[in-house]
């Protein structure tokens, strides 16, 4: 098991104390296309933020690759994010005044990797996606899709053992959240990468091969669909 | 912490991204420097024309003049003149072996100086030899007054810059040259250019010095002396030898040593540490007014910093998100507030550096003495130093702000 979660509780005190995650159990194996999938307050993003060292969670077990995450210092937290695991977020989230391939950079850049080398790789990630032409340009002058794909070519610059996606369709159109699913698809299929995805939408989960539906803080059914037919809607394209 | 050519252009483009943020913002700490070393320098600069005043003259000089009594002494009444004579120079010169120099001077005010259809007025100052260690000359032609002129009498003389100027328009070595003061003619021997604005009975500059005995016989004067010059040899101070000075010249002019009327005494070493006092206190004024404005500047870009960082909070937070430590955040808010104040800082060294210049220019033009207005190299690094030490400052509290930015708020701050 490459990801494992025994029976991880976490609870927000912002005033009323809100227990969200109710003992969560999951074991995700290297290389699987995983979705989370649950509608809004079911506690999926607050299992994201903790798959992805973003918050700590209060009692359980979670190991990555037989490592235990849990009271990390901020520079282990850093470097085990930098070196583990790569974000997708809804947003984008690029540095808006960095160029596509400076923003590809910066993790390497915080790895230390001498500038020259980063550059080079950098490069040859935007090249794999199709972007290299526009590797001089800032984010505002890109597309949604193009911004998506430079934020992938972020996350996967590092080489890191799990990709999390945040609801990385949510800003955009349906042919180009089809397009950004396929290529998330064949990472995992060329590149054995192992994806989570955090959707509300059926399309997009329908699109992964493992499908877990979280509700009220506990983990319900898990569909294995590797035949993609587990959205009624979405069996051609994704729902808007 | 990891530093390469994009963390410094990184730096500069934060910085240039809010150009008249930055620029306002770094306005406070560059006024603050730039005051700061003007004043300074202006200062150093004021205090050297000042100080000139007291060009060529001794700093551990003592000056004595006999007046009125007044106090009855002895069966005197009170009010009794007495003078300084040259028996009494002899006796100091014997009775005191802490000074160094003691040398009479006569004076004769009011004087006209003629050469060919030229004139001046003048001062005639009878000296001894030894009078060059007080007042020290600045020859320009010829020499001083030597030994040999006192003993032999002759009537030879050391003219002032003005009256050489005067008497002589259109310049040229004028020794060897006579010139008539009332019926007596004198041979020039050397012409004194010091302009110290000190004058021991007239200005050095409309001074005709000639030896004292010609002076004594010319005028009538026998053995009395107007006043009586002294040094003390290196380490003595001038103040500590009055009290003996009065003792010794109260009991052969039989007055109260304790009546301070009866023998005046001035001290320059007094005048000294009162301007060296004047200008301590001024440097200090300087100091607290320069150092204050700096850090009003300073506090200004801690408080911009403050709003940047608020700014970016899902800038920093993504950064985090990536695999930023929070000490790379740390290094990159206090470098960008060390990088805004020394920019700033170091256009205020500049300015000022370049306005004492031309201060220095004009000051000199206009009184024609050599003073440097300028502040030292060492000042500046050390400024400098100062003001990378006051970035730190300033990018404490952003920087521990941004540290505390958790990489969840990247996401929920959209």
């Amino acid at each position: 098991m490459l990801i494992e979660l025994k029976d991880v509780n976490k609870t927000y005190n912002n005033g009323q104390p809100l227990h969200v995650l109710k003992g969560i159990n999951l074991g995700i194996d290297r290389g699987e296309f995983v979705s989370i999938m649950g509608a809004s307050g079911s506690g999926k993003s607050t299992l994201l933020n903790i798959l992805g060292i973003l918050d700590n969670y209060d009692t359980g077990e979670y190991y990555i690759d037989g490592r235990l995450i849990k009271n990390l210092s901020e520079k282990q937290a850093a470097d085990y994010r930098n070196r583990m695991i790569g974000f997708i977020f809804q947003s984008y989230n690029l540095i808006g005044f960095k160029t596509a391939v400076e923003n590809v950079e910066l993790p390497l850049f915080y790895q230390g990797v001498a500038r020259r080398k980063r550059h080079q790789m950098a490069m040859e990630y935007l090249d794999r996606l199709g972007l290299a032409d526009w590797a001089k340009h800032y984010p505002n002058e890109m597309s949604g899709g193009q911004k998506q794909r430079v934020a992938i070519a972020r996350a996967l610059i590092t080489r890191p053992q799990i990709v999390l996606a945040d609801e990385p369709t949510g800003a955009l159109d349906s042919k180009t959240s089809v397009e950004i699913m396929e290529l998330l698809q064949q990472l995992n299929r060329e590149d054995k990468m192992t994806i989570i995805v955090v959707t509300h939408e059926s399309g997009v989960a329908n699109a992964t091969n493992k499908i877990v539906h979280i509700k009220d803080g506990i983990i319900g059914q898990i569909e294995e669909n590797f035949g993609h037919h587990a959205s009624v809607f979405g069996t051609s394209t994704i729902m808007k | 912490m990891r530093l390469d050519v994009d963390s410094f252009r990184e730096i500069a483009d934060s910085l240039v991204r809010n150009k008249s943020r930055s620029l306002l913002t770094g306005f406070g700490v560059f006024w603050g420097v730039f005051m700061l070393l003007f004043m300074l320098g202006g200062g150093d600069g004021l205090k050297q024309t000042i100080m000139s005043n007291f060009d060529g003259f001794a700093t551990n000089t003592c000056i004595m003049v006999s007046s009125q009594t007044s106090e009855p002494y002895k069966g005197f009444k009170e009010g009794r003149y007495w003078d300084l004579t040259y028996t009494d120079v002899e006796r100091l010169r014997q009775m005191m072996p802490d000074l160094e120099i003691v040398t009479p001077v006569i004076a004769v005010w009011g004087g006209q100086v003629m050469y060919g259809s030229y004139s001046s007025s003048c001062s005639v100052k009878g000296i001894q030899a030894d009078y060059g260690k007080i007042e020290e000359p600045r020859i320009k032609y010829g020499r001083y007054l030597n030994e040999t002129d006192i003993l032999q009498e002759r009537k030879v003389c050391v003219i002032g810059k003005r009256i050489y100027k005067e008497l002589f328009p259109d310049g040229g070595d004028p020794c060897g040259e006579f010139i008539q003061v009332g019926p007596v003619f004198y041979q020039i021997v050397g012409v004194d250019y010091s302009s110290g604005n000190i004058s021991i009975n007239g200005r050095a500059d409309q001074t005709v010095s000639i030896p004292l005995p010609v002076a004594q016989k010319l005028y009538n004067r026998g053995k009395v002396v107007d006043l009586v010059c002294m040094t003390g040899r290196s380490g003595v101070r001038m103040s500590g030898q009055e009290s003996r000075m009065r003792e010794i010249l109260a009991r052969q002019h039989l007055f109260n040593p304790k009546d301070k009327e009866a023998l005046i005494i001035i001290n320059t070493e007094q005048l000294f540490s009162l301007v060296d006092n004047l200008f301590r206190g001024l440097n200090f004024l300087i100091l607290l007014i320069g150092l204050g404005t700096i850090l009003a500047g300073v506090i200004g870009v801690s408080n911009i910093m403050m709003v940047t960082v608020r700014e970016r909070t899902t800038e920093i937070g993504i950064r985090r998100a990536i695999g930023a430590t929070p000490r790379d955040i740390l290094s990159q808010i206090i470098f960008e507030s060390i990088a805004l104040t020394l920019v700033a800082g170091s256009f205020g060294i500049v300015f000022a550096v370049q306005l004492l210049r031309l201060t220095e220019k004009i000051a000199v033009a206009a009184t024609e003495i050599p003073a440097s207005f300028q502040i030292g190299f060492w000042t500046a690094v050390l400024s400098a130093l100062m003001l990378t030490v006051l970035g730190v400052i300033a990018g404490l509290a952003p920087a521990s702000r941004a540290m505390a930015i958790k990489p969840v708020d990247a996401m929920r701050d959209e």
